[in-house]
């Protein structure tokens, strides 16, 4: 490229103009590095569309953070202001019907597809050694959703609310030994008061997600480092052959024969 | 194989794994990336879908709390005095809900509520130490197989039946009391109609069952055809005042607490009712 | 340390700056609040303001450092009012406490002081309020004629005014007569002890007759054959007792007293079995619990400790 020394033609100048200000923050931060290293990574190439089924569970819960933060703006999580808080939003507010419809169907969307992807995981052995520890985030991450919506089920402050939380207060606290300690953390007292939607509220909004979003950048970070299976019933998967090819009959390893390239 | 052999394998068959992808994978963007957002798009258009349907089948001005077909917009304010409710969580809680209705001996309860669920999540989280294979061909892992398809089809039946429990709330069967009496035929029978009215509120529906309506849990038998085995106006009073005088061994509670005369018109629905025309 | 000739002028290190400042802040400070602090600063900045300026124009210049020898304490040539060496430690290379630890267990160490400055008031705020100050007040239910002998009144309560709604309770309320000459009360809780659902009367409610004492309303019941559960079918008896279904204990009472002929109700306790019925009736009394902790039995010792109610 140095050795040319004709001026730049129109499209090469609208590049560089495009292209400064990434160039900008690349060598400022390296973010731009990590971002193509992020899209441009290798997986292998027989991969299924049930492996969808992990950022499909992604994007369900940035929906439900996006319409939760949302809602946050018109709820108001106080006893006798909750349930008026939600008519408000369902009836008057625009488009609130919209966002608190998409918040709680997105929630039992968000649980069927966790349940999904761990079906679909350990179906393909993908918790096996190098991603134990994938799993293990994952199913806490499954805890943690289901959290998510026993907290989130009080809110609305109706009867279900109210007494599905009282029942489920209670289950907790038949748990041996610390069982009552937790129940009555829950509730904030001995029964439901005051400062139980509050509490709920905080744990729905602030404690549980905190958990959910560090946990979701470790599982991530790990799928890109440890890198996606092949399904299990693949003939060329990743990993199974030799590396030599005079040992495994000339097979190249992975890709199927396509049109475009084909393995010399 | 021995463990450290085991170790050095599987490090091997890593390395061969990212060996091939990185000579043979293809970038994940456009490839796999294309793929993963067609599956957001469906899923951020299933749950708009379901939040248009919700809100759009649900009658009236919203301002009452009818049901449409994705249940109702929100219940009657919370009422923590109230005597009148049954309380339902989730529908993805439904397995764990139907758990508590199978521990029903008082000392199983602890097993149902946190018992089982606390065991489960620790078989989950020590998955992969307890399968300790390499092998990932499903043809070669009936183990996983089979405990995949029991726990598909047992967290299945769960939450079916979690869903279509029912339980019995008086205010909601008084109402059923005319659609009763028109089945049976007794409308005429004032009698029989006073006791359909005590029957609906005298808790009777919690362990049996009438037309349709009541709680299965317990297992007390169905009474909806009581009249056809004409027992006899004298052996209901007798019966409900102890039953386990006449039935020894009856987990029936007393009902003599209702009065002589209340139990007549209890005895009166009951021989009344022949089963449904 | 080997000296420049070109090397600027540079002050030694010294505190009388930060003296001052800290005197102007306190002087600032004290505009604000009060003229007495105001005056403090003053001092204090003019103070450590002339010890600084007479410390630059002294006039020592500070760009050679005379090697410390290692064995003498201190630099024979050295000016003990100059900085440097005023402040160096005493000896250098021969360090009793090796600087790096030093420096690693003091920024370990405030950061654990820091960390539990920050959290442990915290989470005492998160953990302690549900267990500390409980307990209720009486609540007037009404005056002792609004309940018949030996009928239940399905009584509606606030049991805390102050949070309104959020508090209101049943009770199942039953005039039993005299003991000892004074009324006696059975005062059942409408919480079903399997799991909490509130519990219905079997039988039918004389609405007619309905009651309201501000927020408290008495509806007294017909004739009822006890209390049965909807959510799981458990049932009991007319005292309480669980005669069938999941529920482990009987259901909680509670405590009452009767002031200038008003029903007041009080604190809840469990009770595992009540013999005999009315006022005749021993009832076997325990710590509240919490629905589905068993009171008596092997199973009790699930649930040693009651937290503070």
């Amino acid at each position: 490229m140095t050795t040319t020394r004709r001026p730049p033609t129109r499209n090469e100048q609208l590049q560089q103009t495009i292209l400064y200000p990434v160039d900008w923050l690349e060598e400022r931060s390296g973010l731009v590095g990590g971002i193509r290293y992020f899209l441009f990574r290798k997986v292998p190439g027989d991969i299924n569309w049930f492996q969808t089924l992990g950022s499909a569970t992604l994007t369900a819960f940035i929906v439900q953070a996006l319409t939760g933060s949302i809602l946050a703006m018109y709820y108001k999580p106080d006893p006798n202001s909750a349930y008026p808080s939600i008519q408000h939003i369902t009836n008057d507010v625009f488009a609130g019907w919209l966002v608190r419809g998409m918040h709680r169907w997105g929630a039992s969307v968000f649980i069927i597809l966790m349940f999904l992807h761990m079906g679909r995981v350990f179906l393909f052995g993908a918790y096996k050694y190098p991603r134990e520890l994938n799993w293990i985030i994952g199913v806490l991450l499954l805890a943690m959703g289901l959290g998510e919506g026993f907290t989130g089920y009080l809110l609305p402050w109706d009867q279900t609310a109210y007494w599905a939380t009282v029942v489920g207060i209670n289950l907790n606290g038949t748990a041996p030994f610390l069982g009552p300690f937790i129940a009555q953390f829950l509730q904030g007292g001995t029964y439901i008061n005051a400062d139980t939607l509050p509490r709920f509220y905080a744990i729905h909004m602030l404690l549980i997600p905190g958990a959910i979003f560090a946990l979701i950048g470790l599982h991530l970070y790990l799928v890109i480092r440890l890198g996606v299976t092949s399904p299990p019933w693949s003939k060329e998967a990743a990993g199974t052959g030799t590396m030599i090819p005079s040992q495994n009959g000339g097979r190249r390893g992975l890709t199927r024969p396509s049109t475009r390239r084909r393995s010399p | 194989m021995a463990a450290s052999e085991r170790i050095v394998e599987r490090r091997r068959v890593f390395q061969q794994y990212k060996e091939d992808v990185r000579e043979r994978g293809k970038p994940f963007y456009p490839f796999a990336m294309l793929h993963d957002t067609i599956m957001s798009l469906v899923v951020v258009l299933v749950i708009t879908g379901l939040a248009i349907v919700w809100k759009y089948t649900t009658p009236g001005d919203h301002q009452t709390v009818e049901p449409g077909w994705l249940g109702r917009l929100y219940d009657e304010p919370a009422d923590p005095g109230t005597i009148n409710f049954v309380p339902r969580p989730d529908w993805y809680f439904y397995f764990l809900f139907y758990l508590l209705r199978i521990f029903k001996w008082p000392p199983t309860v602890v097993i149902g509520t946190v018992g089982l669920p606390t065991v489960l999540l620790i078989l989950l989280l020590a998955l992969p130490f307890i399968d300790l294979r390499s092998e990932r061909r499903l043809s070669r892992r009936p183990v996983a197989i089979v405990a995949a398809i029991l726990v598909v089809i047992s967290m299945g039946v769960l939450t079916y039946k979690g869903a279509t429990a029912k339980e019995a709330l008086g205010t909601e069967l008084l109402a059923l009391v005319p659609s009763w009496a028109q089945q049976q035929g007794f409308e005429n029978n004032e009698q029989a109609l006073a006791g359909a009215r005590l029957f609906a509120v005298a808790g009777c529906l919690n362990c049996h069952t009438y037309l349709g309506a009541g709680g299965t849990n317990l297992g007390a038998p169905d009474l909806s055809a009581e009249g056809a085995k004409n027992k006899g106006i004298k052996f209901q009073v007798d019966h409900l005042a102890c039953p386990a005088c006449v039935n020894p061994g009856s987990p029936m509670p007393s009902f003599s607490g209702l009065g002589k005369e209340r139990l007549q018109q209890l005895a009166a629905f009951l021989e009344a009712s022949k089963g449904p025309k | 340390m080997q000296p420049h000739d070109d090397h600027p002028h540079v002050p030694g290190p010294s505190l009388w700056p930060v003296g001052f400042a800290v005197g102007v802040v306190v002087l600032m400070i004290g505009l604000i609040v009060s003229w007495w602090i105001a005056g403090l600063g003053a001092i204090v900045a003019l103070v450590f303001g002339f010890l600084w300026v007479r410390d630059l124009t002294v006039g020592t210049p500070l760009t050679h450092t005379p090697e410390v020898p290692p064995e003498s304490p201190t630099g024979a040539a050295v000016p003990a009012n100059v900085g440097a060496a005023a402040m160096a430690p005493a000896s250098l290379s021969e360090e009793r406490y090796p600087r790096s630890k030093f420096l690693e267990a003091s920024t370990l160490g405030l950061g654990a002081v820091i960390g539990g400055i920050v959290t442990v008031p915290a989470l005492g705020f998160m953990v302690g309020p549900p267990f500390l100050k409980q307990g209720q007040k009486e609540r007037r239910l009404g005056p002792l004629s609004d309940f018949p002998e030996g009928r239940y009144v399905v009584a509606t309560y606030t049991a805390d005014p102050t949070q309104g709604v959020v508090s209101r309770r049943t009770a199942y309320v039953r005039a039993n007569g005299l003991l000892d000459g004074q009324p006696s009360f059975s005062i059942i809780s409408n919480h079903c002890a399997h799991l909490g659902c509130p519990v219905q009367p079997n039988g039918p409610l004389d609405q007619q007759n309905k009651k309201q004492h501000g927020e408290v309303t008495l509806i007294p019941t017909i004739s009822i054959a006890g209390f049965g559960c909807p959510c799981h079918g458990g049932q009991y008896d007319t005292e309480g007792n669980r005669t069938s279904g999941p529920p482990v204990r009987a259901l909680d009472r509670y405590s009452f007293a009767i002031r200038d002929g008003d029903l007041y109700i009080g604190t809840p306790f469990s009770v595992s079995h009540v013999e005999g019925t009315g006022k005749d009736a021993t009832i076997h009394k325990w710590t509240f619990a919490y629905p589905g902790e068993h009171v008596d039995g092997l199973e009790s010792w699930l649930y040693p400790i009651q937290p503070p109610h």
